[in-house]
């Protein structure tokens, strides 16, 4: 038996750590940790704030999917206030969340992931000629993918900037690759398993093809966040409001936020994202998942074969709360439910709707510690978040000193994430989640599906086909999880579409309204208030807590999509999907564990997310156990 | 170590279109067209950089902001002008292989490379709030700045401590300066920078082989000069004393001052109102938001954002820019009276 430690894990956001127990002679992980290795304390630091400030505290929790904590905070102080935002606010904000799916999930691919399948080294063996000719029958045959998102503004001529599948265009890129490594100064690529087995599965014309869109996206993803840029002033970060938005719109003043020549801006982005998803990341993601998922690499499932989790997102009109039901009478993307056993077949899977109501009752999302570096009055029971109790308990390594760790203890404390669970059980959070619990609910009847909801059927379906496997079987796995989140970036650029034409007619139909201000000034709140805000970050299943006394921040808490994945397991022995994922994949050389590698790396691991909660020796906070359910609903 | 026109060749770049950079950059970073054939010059015979880029308590933003770069593309300051050795962010490797990687280039440039720093150590509980490679960032950070020629303070985190050292600062969160004492430190403040204030630092340092010019707090003074006040657009809409009184509002549609519902661009220094972001598509004030301070010390406990700093005389007709400048310096918390100081130092020497 041997255990290996990967430490730093890079390519995501923030610090992991994971050890593998492996069977040298087999291949097979007998067991895997996972360790979030720092956390920061921002809940802490919101408390006793301006609500109205909250946003851009909680936006700072992550910097790579910016934008969602400022999304899932200004919900969460509107549902407190029972604040209901203008429609232009709801498209726009929309608009902005849609970008931030299809901008972060294709540089995931890209940039964050794509190394673990491709490599320049095999790149160059290619023959340009050849990869052109490859990614013209690419593009033949999974043309179909294109033909899934519908068009409602069709302002554009034809596709500007893709594909260049010519063979100046490969032999240009491979040139720039083949200087880099004919330099020895391998800069970003330095240090890296290259000679792992896993890069001769795939043809070097694959390999040439992938890597140059890789350097290529590097220049063209920066456009995809355009309408956050234009909508919210910068990006990372754009700038959020209580109530609505700031870019007031006028079609008179040229000053003004918003107008046609901004809009114009924001539309070109938008037809620039449908087009590099469907021309790009989708065409390469397909050539690459078929040969491995033919080559028979489909694991890496692990907890999204047994149970998955999502929240709902797209209202398509406003909504006056979050804890009332209305959020999740209006969402468009029904990815709001929990899936047990998809693995075992459709028919046999089953669903959990979850609503307004779930995120209110104490018994159904809690957090746990006993495998964390936190201290309960009682580690075998979990909290719900409006109870949270943060007491750090920082206990070391198993081997090694405290300051110098050789391994952590499983059996003990070993990470500073906290271990999310609903109904007491583990579940995956993410894009994969969503398409399972979406494919599920409409395949079994339990929602009249939305045109979001029909698209997703439709490419799941589509997927099968091609792969000739039906859904069950590909999806829940490192292939599928990475597939999934291609899929959802069509649906996000799809949505821009559809949300950008709802502005246009809106403010056609002389509607220019951005804020809702009737309860901006304090004095107009009640003495205290709850609420709950909702999204589906790009990582998965994001919910805000909060509670304001007195105009303040008194209690503020946030359960995330990595601390679902990514968290320690429970007094009850559930493991989360990092280990789930690892423990289902075989390991080829056991000290260069690509296959781990690449699987954690599919959950696009964003650890600063999920270490942010907790509270350390900083006694000035006081520690406020809070009665939250039966207040006030 | 090759220079960057070897680099340039070597990736078929050419003459004409290498000199033709060279005259871009020249005026992106702020230098008067006489330097075009030192920029050149530089250009012609410095090497390439190793580069470390480490992280400790952040978000991340300042990566994502720094690839956002447009003149120049990220992509070309990566691949071709430094070489990026170490990023927890974009290295293809991992785990040990990557950490004696690190290790080896320290060794092999010592006092040639750069250290980039994004985020801050936390000195609570010996450091292990952020643990990299098994021990505490803190103690991967003084190793790696021993032997760098120059450090760079990628964003508020490392300049000044940024969100997780607001009050009450749980993990004793410090910026990096309290740390390293015997580094030259470029600090580049912003939450997060802006991408091409960021590869304007680099550029600068790479070409000059030196550190940029440094205002008293360590600032660029090229990027740190102005207050957001001064160059902003909406400028004139204070000064003739037309407000944003509530957001959304008539004045929020015509575009008018939003010094009313909170905005710190009258005390915060940054290139956000001449170069703003993406490449001069917009920036927060542009979208209506007020300026939030980011890029200033301890600008989180400078909350609420959306109350106004009272103690600026708001005009009704046209005032003197210094005149107002001057009082809104005065009105500011004690970090920004230097910047007081700084601006009427350059304000003579513009005259």
């Amino acid at each position: 038996m041997a255990r290996v430690v990967v430490d730093p894990v890079t390519r995501i956001e923030g610090h992991l750590r994971i050890e593998l127990i492996v069977d040298e002679k087999t291949g097979k992980v007998q067991d895997a940790v996972s360790s979030g290795t720092m956390w920061r304390g921002i809940e802490l630091i919101l408390r006793g704030r301006d609500p109205r400030d909250a946003w851009a505290f909680a936006q700072r929790i992550c910097g790579v999917c910016t934008s969602i904590h400022a999304h899932a905070s200004v919900r969460c102080i509107e549902d407190a206030l029972e604040i209901q935002i203008p429609k232009n606010a709801n498209y726009i904000r929309n608009i902005m969340y849609g970008s931030l799916q299809t901008h972060d999930h294709l540089v995931h691919f890209y940039h964050l992931h794509a190394l673990d399948w491709v490599s320049p080294v095999e790149a160059l063996k290619a023959d340009p000629v050849q990869t052109a000719v490859l990614q013209n029958q690419l593009l033949e045959k999974y043309g179909a993918i294109a033909e899934l998102v519908p068009d409602p503004i069709g302002h554009r001529a034809y596709p500007r900037k893709f594909p260049k599948a010519t063979p100046g265009y490969y032999r240009a890129f491979q040139e720039k690759i083949k200087k880099i490594v004919e330099s020895g100064q391998l800069g970003i690529f330095a240090a890296h398993w290259w000679d792992h087995p896993d890069y001769k599965l795939l043809p070097p014309e694959v390999h040439l093809m992938a890597v140059a869109h890789y350097l290529n996206m590097l220049d063209v993803q920066r456009e995809l966040f355009i309408p956050q840029v234009v909508f919210g002033g910068k990006n990372p970060h754009p700038h959020y409001l209580v109530g609505g938005m700031t870019c007031s719109i006028s079609m008179n003043d040229m000053n003004a936020p918003v107008n046609a020549e901004r809009l114009a801006v924001v539309e070109d982005a938008i037809y620039t994202q449908v087009e590099a998803v469907n021309l790009f990341y989708l065409i390469d993601l397909l050539a690459i998942g078929q040969i491995y998922v033919q080559k028979g690499q489909v694991y890496g499932g692990g907890l999204a074969k047994k149970r998955v989790l999502g929240y709902g997102e797209f209202p398509d009109e406003p909504y006056k709360g979050i804890k009332t039901g209305d959020y999740h009478s209006k969402i468009l993307y029904h990815c709001n439910g929990v899936v047990e056993d998809f693995a075992e077949g459709i028919d046999k899977a089953k669903y959990y709707p979850m609503v307004g109501k779930d995120f209110a009752d104490p018994n159904v999302i809690q957090e746990y510690v006993a495998h964390s570096w936190y201290r309960y009055p009682d580690e075998s029971k979990g909290l719900h978040p409006w109870e949270g109790i943060t007491e750090p308990n920082y206990t070391g390594p198993k081997e090694g000193t405290k300051t110098q760790w050789k391994y952590l203890d499983e059996k003990g404390k070993y990470s500073w994430i906290k271990s999310p669970r609903w109904r007491g059980k583990p579940c995956e959070v993410g894009p994969l989640a969503r398409y399972i619990v979406v494919y599920t609910a409409v395949k079994q009847g339990h929602i009249k599906p939305s045109w979001m909801d029909e698209m997703v059927v439709r490419q799941i379906d589509l997927i099968s086909k091609v792969l000739d496997l039906p859904p069950h079987v590909w999806l829940p796995t490192t292939v599928g999880r990475t597939a999934a989140r291609g899929l959802e970036a069509q649906l996000g650029a799809s949505a821009n579409l559809y949300f950008l034409k709802k502005l246009y007619d809106n403010i056609k139909a002389g509607d220019t309204a951005v804020a809702n201000m009737e309860k901006w000034d304090p004095s107009t709140w009640p003495k205290e208030a709850k609420g709950v805000g909702i999204t589906d970050a790009p990582r998965g299943a994001l919910g805000h807590w909060v509670i304001i006394k007195d105009g303040k921040i008194h209690n503020y808490q946030c359960v995330v999509p990595t601390t679902w994945n990514g968290g320690a397991r429970d007094p009850m022995g559930g493991q989360g999907a990092f280990e789930e994922c690892m423990k289902d994949t075989p390991v080829k050389v056991v000290d260069k564990p690509l296959e781990v590698l690449r699987g954690v790396h599919s959950f696009d691991p964003c650890l600063a997310c999920s270490t942010h909660l907790y509270n350390t020796e900083g006694e000035e906070i006081v520690q406020v156990k809070v009665q939250g359910a039966n207040i006030c609903y | 170590m090759e220079t960057f026109w070897e680099a340039f060749k070597r990736h078929g770049v050419s003459r004409r279109d290498f000199l033709k950079f060279a005259t871009t950059i020249t005026g992106i970073m702020g230098l008067s067209p006489s330097m075009i054939p030192q920029v050149v010059r530089a250009l012609e015979t410095k090497p390439r950089v190793p580069v470390l880029w480490i992280h400790g308590l952040e978000c991340t933003c300042c990566s994502e902001s720094f690839i956002r770069s447009a003149t120049p593309l990220a992509s070309d300051v990566v691949l071709s002008m430094i070489s990026l050795e170490y990023d927890d962010t974009l290295s293809a490797a991992a785990g040990e292989a990557l950490e004696k990687h690190r290790e080896e280039v320290i060794k092999k440039y010592w006092g040639n490379y750069i250290l980039a720093v994004e985020g801050n150590p936390p000195l609570g509980q010996d450091g292990m709030y952020c643990v990299v490679g098994g021990k505490a960032f803190l103690e991967n950070l003084k190793e790696s700045a021993k032997g760098a020629k120059a450090v760079i303070a990628w964003g508020s985190c490392a300049s000044w401590g940024c969100v997780q050292a607001a009050k009450p600062n749980p993990t004793t969160a410090v910026p990096i300066h309290k740390v390293i004492t015997d580094k030259p430190i470029i600090k580049v403040p912003g939450c997060p920078p802006i991408a091409e204030v960021m590869t304007g630092v680099i550029m600068y340092m790479v070409l000059f082989d030196a550190i940029p010019p440094l205002d008293s707090q360590g600032r660029p003074k090229q990027f740190y000069g102005n207050r957001i006040h001064d160059t902003c657009y909406r400028r004139a809409f204070f000064n003739a004393g037309q407000f944003v009184e509530r957001f959304d509002d008539d004045g929020a549609k015509k575009g008018w001052c939003l010094y009313k519902v909170g905005c710190r661009g009258p005390t915060t220094y940054n290139s956000c109102g001449n170069i703003r972001w993406y490449n001069g598509l917009s920036y927060p004030i542009q979208a209506g938001h007020g300026c939030i301070g980011c890029a200033e010390e301890d600008f989180w406990d400078k909350s609420p954002f959306y109350q106004r700093l009272t103690t600026i005389p708001l005009p009704s007709v046209e005032a003197s820019p210094d005149k107002v400048g001057a009082v809104a310096v005065a009105a500011a918390a004690a970090g920004a009276v230097a910047h007081g100081v700084i601006s009427k130092i350059r304000n003579k020497g513009g005259k």
